[in-house]
């Protein structure tokens, strides 16, 4: 299908959809492509700022979305959260897994 | 790098929360003025000033979510929650109309003829326009969820259509209602039954029109591409209000319009 020819009615030239695409959420497009002219975009195709940086971490992997399942069978379950004082000077450890643990100054750069 | 370790927004310096509470003291001073002394010009002031915070305020935080990306999920839960707190605040002030409406009409008093409605009031028939009325806003509650869809299924002709649908509904029950004021056989002044019926639904269409008003920003949005299929709820928190509205007037209808008839 091509692109079809607009005549404006403020929405903007429309692609014809091919039969089947109907219905298909813009942001899960395989391609990767731009949604048709016209069509809204996703967040990963349009976010920007903090709010893309967040998007992309949890798309890595790397910070969750904040709900906490439990572990799968086999795995340790860290999800009891274990409170102590950390006091400036040497190094102390986590009273129930050992972990050494350091207070130091840091600033973050601004 | 990152210059904050955190997801939240902490906002820049703004004017606008001081200019917003001096525009609601000249506008509250402004209803004394115009109430007891004849005077509506510290009224317009303040209505004028305030709608130019308004504008200003919340132009701001589509610059600040839209095109700078602050709203992150995380300060998006918070406006979800604030959203949330805010209809259920304004729940609580129709409740106060409703208890004013059963105070005066589950007891009619000596004064009123000891019935309701009260001697000499001919109420609205619940089955001519304030029927309509309730059809027009259960079917703009269908319109807004159909465009709420299409938003998320990211079909932006829809979307617009639905929305554009919803608003025009919303524009028909107000015009309907102005109608139905400057026909009634009754006025605010006619007893506690005028006073309960013009404020508790008077009340409700200052909220359809702000409703109305709010669908219209999101319809701006909408075709000017600031929403994408998973962040958009500047539509959503407009969608909530919506469905509020109309669940207050189906309250109305029920209690007031037919129960009160």
């Amino acid at each position: 299908a091509g692109t079809g020819t607009g005549t404006g009615t403020g929405t903007g030239t429309e692609r014809e959809r091919e039969p089947g695409e109907g219905g298909e959420a813009a942001g899960s497009r395989s391609d990767g492509a731009a949604p048709p002219a016209g069509d809204l975009a996703s967040d990963q195709e349009q976010a920007t700022g903090l709010e893309r940086k967040v998007l992309e971490a949890m798309n890595k992997g790397l910070v969750s979305g904040g709900c906490s399942l439990p572990p799968p069978p086999g795995e340790e379950d860290n999800s009891c959260v274990i409170w102590f004082w950390l006091h400036k000077g040497e190094a102390q450890r986590c009273p129930s897994c050992g972990a050494h643990y350091k207070l130091i100054p840091h600033e973050l750069p601004h | 790098m990152a210059h904050q370790a955190h997801s939240y927004h902490m906002v820049d310096p703004s004017p606008w929360p001081i200019f917003g509470a001096a525009a609601a003291l000249l506008t509250t001073s402004g209803l004394i003025m115009w109430f007891h002394y004849n005077s509506s010009v510290l009224l317009t002031l303040g209505l004028i000033s305030m709608l130019l915070v308004m504008l200003q305020w919340w132009r701001d935080i589509v610059r600040e979510s839209t095109f700078q990306g602050h709203h992150t999920p995380t300060v998006q839960k918070g406006l979800r929650y604030g959203m949330i707190l805010f209809i259920t605040s304004e729940a609580f002030f129709f409740l106060g109309f409703f208890w004013a409406f059963f105070h005066s009409s589950l007891a009619p008093t000596p004064e009123l003829g000891g019935q309701w409605p009260p001697t000499g009031i001919k109420p609205l028939n619940p089955m001519e326009v304030p029927l309509l009325n309730t059809a027009i806003l259960l079917a703009s509650g269908i319109t807004v969820t159909w465009a709420h869809h299409s938003i998320t299924e990211g079909n932006r002709k829809h979307a617009i259509h639905a929305l554009t649908l919803t608003i025009l509904l919303g524009f028909y029950f107000t015009a309907l209602q102005a109608m139905e004021y400057h026909e009634a056989p009754f006025s605010i002044a006619d007893s506690v039954y005028g006073s309960t019926f013009f404020v508790a639904t008077g009340f409700h269409g200052l909220h359809v029109i702000i409703g109305s008003s709010f669908l219209t920003v999101c319809l701006f949005r909408l075709i000017k591409f600031h929403f994408t299929s998973d962040h958009h709820f500047g539509f959503e928190a407009a969608a909530w209000y919506w469905h509020f509205v109309d669940v207050i007037w189906l309250f109305l209808y029920m209690t007031i319009y037919w129960w009160g008839s």
